[in-house]
């Protein structure tokens, strides 16, 4: 019963130190990727993330772009840039972007002439090992 | 692979023992990816639906629009900030704190400034009593009330104090609490659209209500997990009635090929699209978002 009480605690402190340890993690790579967004473009209030076990995995972030907006589409993982892959694809699964043409841009921007629906879906570049936290964000302008 | 996002709600015992000892070693600044120790878990967050993830457009964008419409300020439209002291449960705290957001964000585009700082002291009394640290502390306030008339710079700050408190949420576990801000904002903006649309018609403003289609699905997506808490049952219920108006909403999209100007990092997408929205599904969307928002409201 007692070993049985404290392997219940031991499991619980685990629990909350993995919680924390995560979103500490979340949000160092989360402070780092918003300079990014610099302070020309108005955070869309939510932050996106995913733990992407390996470079086979990949995040899928769905979103609406509405015309005459400029995004900025800021990914990152870890505390240096590049090592996340980013594509976005519009509801037919076109090829709108990838910024693996680009050295890994860790933001880019998208000027949005109509509305649309699509897809950014996020993989961790293959040369980097391990696992890694994705997270990206999204900031608007409007287009002048 | 297609990805399964991962919540680290799962107890194992060795990724414990794991984590605990990596807790305490601190970070390495050096290294390119955050390692982590391999997680077996197949629970999904609120934005982690069948290992997707839903982005609800801010409110603040539409606001945009409706000034660019050229419809006047109405104060009317608005959720007056004094009554940010009647909502007495984390439901309706968490709504309403979305919809401050979005008022907050019209206001400031109307150059109110005024209105603006009692907006924030709404939407901030709703975030401390929600338990939401650091969205609007003390610098944040201090940082917006100096920047009282530089828009750009305000809305800049709101936009960050939301991301600060969705960042805050999730960390916590409480993604319940995350959707309904999501939820609240992108109802009031669709609030202003229909209430703009009615006083003056204008065909940009047209196409943003029936552009909320897709958006509306994927806020039904990310709180359908929470249908069986008496709460959220009926406000479910109301969006998915919603929807159901919305279902007639017709798209249709053409791809063009994008073009690219690597030298200024800018992908310009040129790809057309048209909504077909008839005046009767606007009014019944105007009817139905009165009638859901007037019962979170109060």
């Amino acid at each position: 019963m007692k070993k049985g009480l404290l392997k219940l605690a031991f499991v619980l402190l685990g629990f909350i130190a993995v919680n924390s340890a995560s979103a500490q993690i979340a949000d160092t790579v989360a402070n780092a990727c918003a300079r990014h967004l610099g302070n020309q473009f108005i955070s869309d209030g939510q932050q996106y993330r995913a733990l992407l076990m390996n470079a086979d995995e990949t995040a899928e972030f769905h979103t609406t772009l509405y015309g005459g907006t400029i995004y900025r589409v800021a990914a990152c993982s870890g505390l240096s840039d590049g090592n996340l892959v980013f594509s976005v694809y519009d509801s037919e699964h076109n090829l709108l972007f990838t910024n693996s043409e680009f050295k890994n841009a860790p933001y880019w921007d998208f000027k949005i002439n109509n509305t649309l629906d699509c897809t950014i879906e996020a993989r961790l570049d293959g040369a980097q090992a391990g696992s890694g936290r994705a997270v990206v964000l999204i900031g608007f302008k409007q287009a002048k | 692979m297609r990805l399964k996002f991962i919540t680290l709600k799962g107890s194992f015992v060795l990724l414990s023992v794991t984590a605990l000892l990596t807790a305490g070693c601190g970070g390495d600044d050096t290294a390119n990816t955050d390692e982590l120790p391999p997680v077996d878990s197949t629970q999904t967050t609120i934005l982690n639906i069948n290992g997707e993830i839903f982005s609800i457009p801010s409110p603040i964008q539409t606001a945009f629009l409706i000034k660019n419409s050229g419809a006047a300020y109405s104060k009317e439209i608005l959720n007056p900030a004094s009554k940010s002291s009647d909502y007495s449960t984390n439901f309706s705290k968490a709504l309403n704190l979305g919809i401050y957001g979005a008022d907050l964000g019209y206001v400031t585009i109307y150059d109110q400034t005024q209105d603006a700082i009692g907006y924030l002291n709404s939407a901030k009394k709703l975030a401390d009593e929600l338990g939401v640290s650091g969205a609007f502390d003390a610098k944040t306030i201090e940082r917006f009330q100096k920047n009282l008339g530089n828009k750009d710079s305000m809305l800049v700050l709101v936009g960050v104090a939301y991301r600060s408190s969705d960042s805050y949420l999730k960390n916590n576990d409480r993604n319940d609490v995350s959707g309904l801000v999501l939820a609240g904002g992108w109802l009031e903006s669709l609030y202003f659209a229909t209430n703009v649309y009615k006083t003056k018609p204008n065909e940009d403003v047209k196409r943003r209500i029936a552009e909320q289609k897709s958006s509306l699905q994927s806020l039904i997506k990310l709180l359908t997990q929470y249908y069986s808490q008496p709460e959220y049952t009926e406000f479910i219920d109301n969006l998915n009635d919603l929807a159901t108006v919305f279902d007639g909403v017709e798209f249709k999209y053409t791809y063009e090929k994008p073009t690219t100007d690597a030298e200024k990092k800018l992908t310009t997408i040129n790809s057309k699209s048209e909504v077909n929205i008839t005046p009767e599904q606007i009014e019944s969307i105007s009817q139905k978002v009165k009638s859901i928002r007037s019962q979170i409201v109060g």
